[in-house]
């Protein structure tokens, strides 16, 4: 642990990507208890303001404080990412761990369901859902959730898989051990830095994706405060008030650089050769 | 060659078969009542049962499916609820304008992501080799639909030398046609711009290490000849391969994009389908989706073989 945290010093990238987790986690915290104005207040007079001392980012087209929304709207990214990436995660992993140990059939159809649902873009996927369960936030966290079983599903196979054939594992297996306590005492404590960055790198999907579906509409509802819905009512008033399409979209991409450049920097640091996936 | 090939296209095949499965499963059984779902609860009971009767909405399912597939295999997909024209030209249409978008926006991302991933991988180490990986670092990371909205400010509101938005359509203005995808195909391509460069710098990185590289060198070829002809040929094949799933993302990104610039594509037809509730369009346009990202795929595998001898056996 000591020698991460020494490693850790000299790698930028992973201290820049900190940095921005930091920041938006801290502002979804502060927002819990406090936000420069109630986010709901409606003021019709003060509607479509550039920044000003009073509102630093200025007010949106029912006279709301830009930056109190965007504040709250962490909450709700981190929210939408942890819930899916969480899900997707514990169903991946265990699926994909069940194919490692079990082999044969299991293996052969865990594989093709996956590859069948690579088949789909991840956008259809959530919009197949929402358009059949409706919009709303917790429909498109299941939408990303669905998508994000395939993913860890495969990296927990693949890594699983490589840990099966080594010596440990097979020592293990010679004293007796069953597939189920082989997978939770060597396997999955072995594979958990790959998860880890895996996670990270999903989150920043997940971000990119309820930012999407919100500003399509098909994500949370108004008046929930969520930075692609900010996004899609900012494009109307574009020539109004050009700066408040500026904002949420800004907040979006420094929260996934920060998650993207931390999962990266995490697989520099834990593991130099790990394979990850990419998928959008 | 062609037994690699046709394993391949056959693997494909039963993969369509299974999405159609899912589509009519999620679109036509598990919202319980799809005429209920297309009119909504206040509906009456009369027209319910007139739309159920028009799409056949109260046959059993596996004769409902049959019948679907039938349509698809002979191009008549019925006709769209809210639109009350045929589907299939409805969506083809709409393909006019977003395989144009998309092709563009490859073609865009391909020319700019080769040559710099090629600079990043040359440069290793430099200050250029940063910049350009902090570039694709930000172009990961920047949502596509918000590029679009800030290229829109800047082209469209700031300077107004683009439209904003919208398309004169290829026949009533093929010049103004072209000028109303730049922006679009411009914030499509970012991200495929980022990754496709590191793909390309960590593939000529692996192959200018080669031995056939350093003899090259040794042999006094010119270093835009050891970059291009040697180093650069042997990289382009993991290039292919991502250049194909990139398309098929760049189809769905589309969705997007489309809805930002108020382009008539599929992706708005998609948008507009869910807004009415038009299952009939929905199914259609996600299995053709499929079916061009399938068709990507293999067209991928074919450059494949095309570039590189090995799979030809080893398959």
């Amino acid at each position: 642990m000591s020698g991460f945290i020494a490693r850790s010093r000299r790698h930028v990238g992973f201290q820049i990507g900190a940095v921005l987790l930091l920041l938006f986690v801290g502002t979804a915290l502060v927002s819990l208890v406090w936000t420069p104005f109630p986010v709901d207040e409606l003021r019709m007079r003060y509607k479509l303001l550039p920044s000003s001392p009073q509102n630093l980012l200025g007010t949106d087209h029912l006279g709301r404080d830009v930056l109190s929304r965007i504040m709250v709207g962490a909450q709700t990214s981190i929210a939408v990412g942890l819930i899916s990436v969480g899900i997707g995660m514990s169903l991946g992993v265990a699926l994909g761990a069940w194919a490692a140990a079990r082999g044969g059939w299991v293996d052969e159809a865990l594989s093709r369901t996956s590859d069948l649902i690579f088949a789909f873009p991840a956008v259809l996927i959530a919009i197949l859902v929402t358009s059949v369960l409706g919009a709303s936030a917790r429909n498109a966290i299941l939408a990303i959730a669905i998508f994000n079983i395939p993913v860890f599903a495969r990296v927990t196979r693949g890594a699983a898989l490589a840990m099966w054939s080594r010596d440990f594992v097979r020592a293990a297996t010679a004293l007796g051990q069953g597939p189920f306590g082989i997978t939770w005492r060597h396997i999955l404590p072995n594979i958990a830095s790959v998860l880890i960055v895996q996670a990270t790198i999903q989150f920043a999907v997940a971000i990119l994706a309820e930012a999407g579906l919100s500003y399509l509409g098909l994500g949370a509802q108004p008046p929930v405060p969520s930075w692609g819905r900010m996004l899609r009512d900012a494009q109307t008033y574009i020539f109004q008030a050009p700066e408040l399409a500026l904002w949420p979209g800004l907040a979006v991409a420094l929260a996934v650089l920060g998650l993207n450049m931390l999962g990266d920097g995490l697989r520099d640091l834990l593991d130099p050769r790990l394979r990850l996936m990419r998928v959008g | 060659m062609l037994d690699f090939l046709s394993r391949r296209f056959a693997a494909a095949l039963v993969t369509l078969a299974l999405a159609t499965v899912v589509v009519f499963a999620v679109v036509e059984v598990l919202p319980g009542d799809p005429a209920l779902v297309m009119l909504g609860t206040e509906a009456r009971p009369d027209t319910l049962a007139a739309l159920r009767a028009q799409y056949g909405f109260d046959q059993p399912l596996p004769v409902r499916y049959l019948h679907w597939i039938g349509g698809l295999l002979s191009f008549d997909l019925g006709n769209s609820h809210a639109y009350g024209t045929p589907v299939a030209k409805l969506i083809g249409d709409r393909l006019a304008v977003t395989l144009p978008l998309g092709a563009l926006a490859l073609s865009w991302a391909v020319l700019v992501a080769v040559p710099l991933g090629v600079l990043a991988a040359w440069k290793h180490g430099t200050a250029g080799d940063w910049g350009v990986m902090g570039f694709t670092q930000i172009g990961i990371s920047v949502p596509n639909f918000w590029f679009g909205i800030v290229l829109v400010l800047l082209f469209a509101v700031t300077w107004q030398v683009f439209p904003s938005g919208g398309f004169p359509g290829w026949r009533q203005d093929p010049r103004g046609s072209v000028v109303a995808l730049v922006l679009p195909a411009l914030a499509l391509s970012l991200s495929e711009i980022a990754i496709l460069t590191r793909v390309t710098r960590s593939a000529m990185l692996d192959t200018l290490r080669e031995d056939y590289v350093r003899t090259a060198r040794a042999k006094g070829a010119p270093e835009r000849v050891v970059l291009f002809r040697h180093a650069l040929r042997n990289a382009l094949i993991p290039v292919t391969t991502v250049a194909g799933l990139i398309a098929g993302f760049l189809i769905a990104g589309a969705v997007i994009i489309e809805s930002v610039f108020r382009l008539p594509g599929v992706g708005q037809l998609v948008y507009d389908s869910i807004n009415n509730r038009d299952l009939v369009v929905i199914k259609n346009v996600v299995v053709l989706f499929t079916i061009l990202v399938l068709a990507v795929n293999l067209l991928v595998d074919v450059a494949y073989v095309l570039l590189d001898p090995r799979p030809r056996v080893a398959a």
